[in-house]
């Protein structure tokens, strides 16, 4: 868990503690982005992160505009709704014509009244305004929450997509170091099978040199020999085996210093008979770490030193 | 010098954060002047009933005055009016009606401040979003003081209050945030300000011991102090709580104190003691491990405060910038924006002993070089001396802004209160008053 905030001293300092509190969190789950980034991508970005086949990455401000603008091509604008109350059935608009014209309306109201009773229709249509002012506000707050559940729901989809791009990001990098411990667990397997090994059976017969200093002519034995020898019994590999050790250590002794290996070419299958254990086996090994530069090495002692000679030839000298 | 201060709601038994810093305020400064208080006789701030007799009495030394509210605040016709005005382009006129039906509605009150305004040299309002302040304020603009408490919601972006910040004689904010904020949306940089907030009446020698025993309370814990409200992030606090008692092995603990207003999780490691006395509280405060403040809006925390004089680190949520700034610049409180950032602050202040003692320290010293009575109580008095020196070398004394015309007022070219609000500078102001 978190204690590792180093406190060397009592004085605290709030603001870099919660920049290191940040940056670990950061560290354990990838990309990180503020509320306010998730939103700002959610608005104009989403294209990024969701398939556009799929998802309308212009939904938001899509569905802003429409409501903003009050009109969709299918939804034409809601009339203005009236007002209505018994005064408008006799009222008239035109001023002071208009005042004597509602007298005369009322003042024939009696009359208006032995033919149909208005009254029931006034109260109608009063219900009926105040209905349509009900209905336009219940679709007003059903619009307003339709808004926020479709921005709620592109920020969540947004916020989903940048985690499971977190989490595929995570699996490549598990899935990498599993190869490298595979890898590497192959290359230890080996060295423990090949280890006691230095057997005489396992070893890499030379190639003939294609230039050879002259003392190694002639001591030099035939491919053909060396193949032989391998099949052969005991004793006959175990000369052979004296032969090229004698060899190895003039050719360590003489042409300069150099090994004896160390200008021609190797057998084709030399690579593979690297000897197990040995620095360049091991840094082929993590070569596959090098690439996806996780911190194994503290973990694998990989030594630079090529692997001590067995022993048994140290006796032969 | 007679001062009045002008109040929603006012008693002993009245806990809300400005009532309270109201009454700090009167019973402090009433050893340094004359105080009067002028108040409702509401007691519930839903409905703004008179539960209270209206005439004076004497409180804790200090007079009091009572006026009847005229009509009780509906809830419906508020929450109607509210999303109006916060969500649509409105008029003027919709936000005087706005603030009518907020109440709390006593033209009483206004009534006598208008008469007997000679009579008092200066009016300390509390809470610039009521009734008493806006017309309190208009009635008196010359001698009016304002303490806002401001948060950030709608009410900071109706175009009524700017007139008021704009007009008052001087303003007594609560944190550099609240200053920020209300000044860009006022404009009233050049209005006498200070940042003062308020102090607290903590224990000396609070006892740890006694609250472990008398509620039983063993292990380690975090304590929440305060109304258990939604509001108050106290949902997200129990939801983070619980996720963090699955990934953190231990006996920590999370200690409620306060009337709850949501049902309380049935966790093991989740105690809620119902309302406690101020003793029982700051002994809690001082057997915790930290305090946690889950809100998302405060003008001033006051328990946060409270924690650190008694040396404790606070835990915040970090979307309240006044609560992350005071973190910030007092050294003496971690904050978190969501569940991770919880569990990291929460782990780190259990874990490293260190750490929370070193914060607590931090919290203890900012506390007294900032928010102990008699810095308090200076900041007052030389913001009124200074004030009273200005009329006495005569200087122009403050004038409001009218109200626009009757057309003019009804005129709906306003814009939403919240957008208003959403273009106002948020975020914590760090350095200000940091200690080194």
């Amino acid at each position: 868990m978190p204690p590792e905030f180093s406190m060397r001293s009592d004085s605290v300092d709030v603001d870099q503690l919660m920049t290191q509190i940040r940056a670990r969190i950061r560290d354990k789950r990838g990309v990180d982005y503020t509320e306010e980034e998730i939103r700002q991508l959610a608005n104009v970005k989403l294209e990024k992160f969701l398939d556009p086949t799929r998802v309308r990455s212009d939904l938001v401000q899509h569905y802003r505009q429409t409501r903003e603008s009050g009109s969709t091509s299918a939804l034409a604008p809601p009339p203005e709704n009236y007002a209505f109350d018994d005064h408008l059935v006799y009222g008239s608009a035109r001023g002071a014509t208009g005042r004597l014209i509602t007298s005369i309306r009322k003042l024939l109201n009696p009359l208006l009244k032995l033919f149909i009773n208005p009254n029931p229709i006034i109260q109608v249509l009063h219900r009926q305004s105040a209905i349509n002012a009900y209905s336009r506000e219940q679709f007003d707050r059903t619009a307003a929450l339709n808004y926020e559940v479709v921005h709620n729901l592109v920020v969540e989809l947004t916020r989903l997509s940048i985690e499971v791009k977190n989490l595929k990001m995570r699996v490549e990098s598990l899935s990498s170091r599993l190869d490298f411990s595979d890898r590497r667990a192959r290359a230890l397997e080996s060295v423990v099978q090949y280890r006691p090994g230095m057997a005489p059976g396992a070893e890499v017969p030379q190639a003939p040199a294609p230039a050879p200093p002259a003392p190694r002519t002639v001591t030099s034995v035939p491919g053909g020999r060396e193949g032989d020898s391998r099949a052969a019994s005991g004793p006959i590999k175990g000369e052979a085996q004296r032969a090229r050790r004698r060899r190895r250590r003039r050719g360590r002794g003489g042409a300069n210093g150099q090994p004896e290996t160390g200008g021609g070419p190797l057998p084709a299958d030399a690579g593979d008979r690297q000897e197990p254990g040995s620095a360049s086996a091991m840094q082929d090994a993590a070569a596959g770490d090098r690439g996806s530069s996780l911190p194994f090495e503290r973990d694998t002692p990989v030594s630079t030193e090529p692997s001590p000679k067995p022993s048994g030839d140290q006796t032969d000298q | 010098m007679k001062l009045a201060v002008v109040v929603q709601r006012y008693g002993p038994d009245i806990n809300g954060g400005a009532e309270l810093h109201a009454r700090y305020v009167a019973e402090h400064l009433s050893r340094q002047a004359e105080v009067e208080v002028l108040t409702t006789c509401a007691r519930d701030y839903i409905t703004w009933r008179n539960d209270l007799p209206a005439g004076e009495e004497q409180l804790n030394g200090v007079r009091v005055r009572r006026f009847a509210v005229r009509r009780e605040r509906h809830p419906e016709r508020f929450g109607r009016r509210s999303h109006h005005v916060f969500h649509h382009t409105h008029s003027i006129a919709d936000e005087l009606a706005w603030l009518d039906s907020e109440g709390p509605t006593s033209p009483a009150l206004i009534e006598h401040i208008r008469r007997n305004e000679a009579d008092y040299d200066f009016f300390i309002f509390f809470s610039f979003r009521y009734y008493h302040a806006y017309h309190g304020i208009r009635a008196t603009a010359s001698r009016a003081l304002l303490v806002p408490t401001a948060e950030r919601d709608g009410a900071i972006g109706l175009s009524i209050f700017g007139p008021v910040f704009r007009g008052v004689r001087a303003l007594m904010y609560n944190s550099f945030e609240e200053r920020a904020m209300i000044q860009a949306a006022s404009g009233n940089t050049g209005v006498p300000h200070v940042v003062v907030g308020v102090g607290s009446e903590v224990p000396a020698d609070p006892n740890p011991g006694r609250f472990r025993q008398k509620f039983g309370v063993t292990s380690p814990f975090v304590v929440y102090v305060g109304r258990i409200d939604e509001n108050k992030g106290c949902k997200e606090l129990f939801t983070f709580f619980e996720r963090y008692t699955r990934a953190v092995r231990g006996d920590l603990c999370l200690v409620l104190m306060g009337h709850s207003l949501l049902p309380i999780p049935d966790h093991p490691r989740i105690r809620h003691l119902g309302f406690v006395p101020d003793e029982d509280k700051f002994d809690g405060i001082a057997a915790a491990d930290a305090l946690i403040m889950p809100s998302y809006f405060e003008s001033l925390s006051m328990v946060a405060l409270e924690a650190w004089a008694l040396g404790k680190p606070v835990l915040a949520n970090g979307r309240c910038d006044v609560l992350q700034g005071q973190c910030l610049r007092s050294d003496a409180g971690l904050f978190y924006e969501n569940y991770e950032e919880f569990l990291d602050t929460l782990a780190l202040l259990q874990a490293n002993r260190r750490l929370a003692a070193a914060m607590g320290r931090n919290g203890r010293e900012y506390f007294q070089r900032h928010y102990a009575w008699p810095v308090i109580v200076r900041k007052y008095m030389d913001m009124l001396n200074r004030l009273r020196a200005d009329d006495a070398a005569g200087a122009p004394s403050a004038a409001i802004e009218p109200l626009p015309g009757w057309f003019a007022r009804r005129r709906s070219t306003l814009r939403p209160a919240d957008d208003v609000v959403e273009g106002l500078p948020a975020g914590p102001v760090r350095r200000t008053e940091r200690r080194r």
